[in-house]
């Protein structure tokens, strides 16, 4: 564990010295103009529509941090060959794996913990308030940024850099935009039809599951904790299987 | 009897990119005693980063056997007690050696109290000390050699793996190294490093391989290799007509 830990924690120190960090602040203050613009015209403080566009401005801009930089890292070691020291010490590939994914996840979190801690001062000031509900977004989002990165991680194996933010960019969308209508399928069609696309839609990353965006702007009343569980259970289930496949297809890569 | 430290026998290994094959080793037979030091020469493209590769577990070879410590290399454990100096020596640019050491260090659980200990008396031996919290991308090629030189030495290995040690480094610190491989060895440690400047291969080692499109021309000590042939002839001549030779 302390290896893992140590590869993570490199990765963010270098990631933090780079520029590339600089990308936080950026969407941080475009985030922080945004909300205080709009709530500057609103004499009741935050709306409806503020909640709504700050919550996706803040996943979007925490996704965007988690998928650029954890996309970058196993590329960037093997083009730069700082991964051959690396596999030269007593570490299996798998942990290599394990600890670029914990390095992105934790760079992303704390990414998202600003956010949403400016997001928090803001929805605070509105209209109908639940801090357990604040607090299952933020876990939500946390479990998001951890599937992305186990995605991401998954597709370093087998893409460039730039292929893999492009493919993750487009099943973010497409899963948001589809899977709704997939469960429409599923439920109206039968027979084979219904089990192919009954399996595409497990093995698909919901990423849609993480999406409190609704519920948080229109101020309902927070998830029962059975499904937080769930939602839990599934991203660690899902992050393992990706992790675990991505560990033995890297073990395989001649380098 | 003298461990054998290193145990390669029959090694293959082809890369496979494409269409494209290159056979980069057919069939090497080699073994390095506890305690010794041993050069490995050949000319560009001859297999020698290879075979360091197949040794750290890097690469797979699919035939042949290959033993370190009696260990499998691809066994992580096997690397507990090894130290790799790469061909390339690139590391973490924003990084400064005394983080870099601390992360290898890290990896390979060495007590935290020791690690400070050492990576002191490491950046001590590289003569780095100065630079030893500054930032990496404003160092020379010669400075991360010796980066590369100290992560090697962090977790205080009892084989020595170097892939062109020499390279980039200025006469005095050349000197210094082998000096200080020369130290390693007294302590009882084994050394295997490849190398293309010869003099310095035929000062240091106790046994040298020849290897040449992925084949070993021969093995044995400067004065085994030497003394069959005229007298006052350099290992370079030897090599050089080894090699020619066979073109
Ligand atoms: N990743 C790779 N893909 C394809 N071929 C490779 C790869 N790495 C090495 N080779 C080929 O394998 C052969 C041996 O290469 P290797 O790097 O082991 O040589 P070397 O003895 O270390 O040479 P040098 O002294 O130049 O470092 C060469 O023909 C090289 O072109
Ligand atoms: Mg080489």
């Amino acid at each position: 564990m302390r290896a893992v830990w140590a590869i993570a924690y490199g990765m963010v120190k270098e990631l933090v010295r780079k520029k590339d960090f600089y990308v936080l602040v950026i969407f941080m203050f475009v985030l922080l103009g945004f909300l205080s613009y709009q709530n500057f015209f609103q004499v009741k403080g935050i709306s409806r529509y503020v909640r709504d566009f700050g919550y996706s401005l803040l996943m979007f801009f925490s996704f965007t941090i988690a998928v650029t930089f954890t996309a970058k890292q196993l590329p960037s070691e093997i083009e730069s060959k700082t991964i051959y020291p690396l596999l030269a010490k007593p570490l299996s590939r798998h942990m290599v794996i394990f600890g670029k994914f914990c390095g992105g996840v934790m760079i992303s979190t704390i990414s998202f913990t600003i956010f949403y801690a400016i997001f928090t001062g803001f929805y605070m000031t509105g209209g109908g308030k639940s801090l357990v509900l604040l607090g299952q977004g933020f876990i939500f989002g946390v479990l998001f940024l951890c599937m992305v990165s186990a995605l991401v991680m998954f597709f370093s194996n087998f893409i460039t850099m730039s292929a893999n933010v492009t493919f993750i960019f487009l099943l973010y969308l497409t899963i948001r935009g589809f899977s709704d209508f997939l469960r429409g399928i599923i439920l109206f069609s039968k027979g084979i039809v219904a089990t192919l696309y009954g399996i595409l839609y497990c093995l698909l990353p919901h990423l849609e599951f993480f999406d409190l965006r609704i519920r948080i702007t229109h101020a309902w009343d927070p998830l029962p904790m059975w499904v937080v569980f769930t939602v839990v259970g599934y991203t660690v289930l899902y992050c393992c299987m990706l992790l675990s496949l991505a560990g033995y297809i890297f073990e395989r890569k001649r380098l | 009897m003298q461990q054998k430290v290193i145990i390669a026998k029959n090694l293959y290994y082809t890369y496979e990119t494409g269409n494209k094959r290159v056979e980069a080793l057919k069939g090497v037979d080699f073994s390095v005693d506890n305690g010794e030091i041993f050069g490995f020469i050949g000319p560009n493209g001859a297999g020698k980063t290879t075979t360091i590769k197949l040794l750290l577990g890097i690469l797979i070879s699919k035939n042949g056997e290959l033993a370190i410590f009696d260990k499998s290399p691809s066994n992580s454990n096997t690397r507990q007690t090894v130290g790799y100096m790469p061909e390339i020596a690139n590391y973490y640019r924003y990084l400064t050696p005394v983080e870099l050491l601390i992360m290898y260090g890290n990896i390979f659980g060495i007590d935290k109290d020791l690690l400070h200990k050492r990576i002191k008396i490491l950046l001590e031996l590289v003569d780095l000390e100065e630079v030893a919290n500054r930032l990496m991308r404003t160092f020379s090629k010669g400075m991360m050699q010796k980066v590369s030189f100290a992560q090697a030495l962090i977790n205080d290995p009892d084989l020595l793996i170097l892939d062109e040690p020499t390279g980039g480094l200025d006469p005095v610190s050349r000197k210094r190294m082998r000096g200080v491989i020369q130290d390693l060895k007294e302590k009882g440690k084994t050394i295997f490093f490849s190398s293309h400047e010869l003099s310095e291969v035929e000062l240091v080692s106790d046994r040298i391989g020849i290897l040449h499109k992925g084949q070993l021309l021969a093995v044995g000590s400067a004065k085994d290799l030497l003394g069959e042939k005229e007298e006052g002839q350099s290992l370079e001549s030897y090599f050089l007509k080894m090699i020619e030779e066979r073109v």
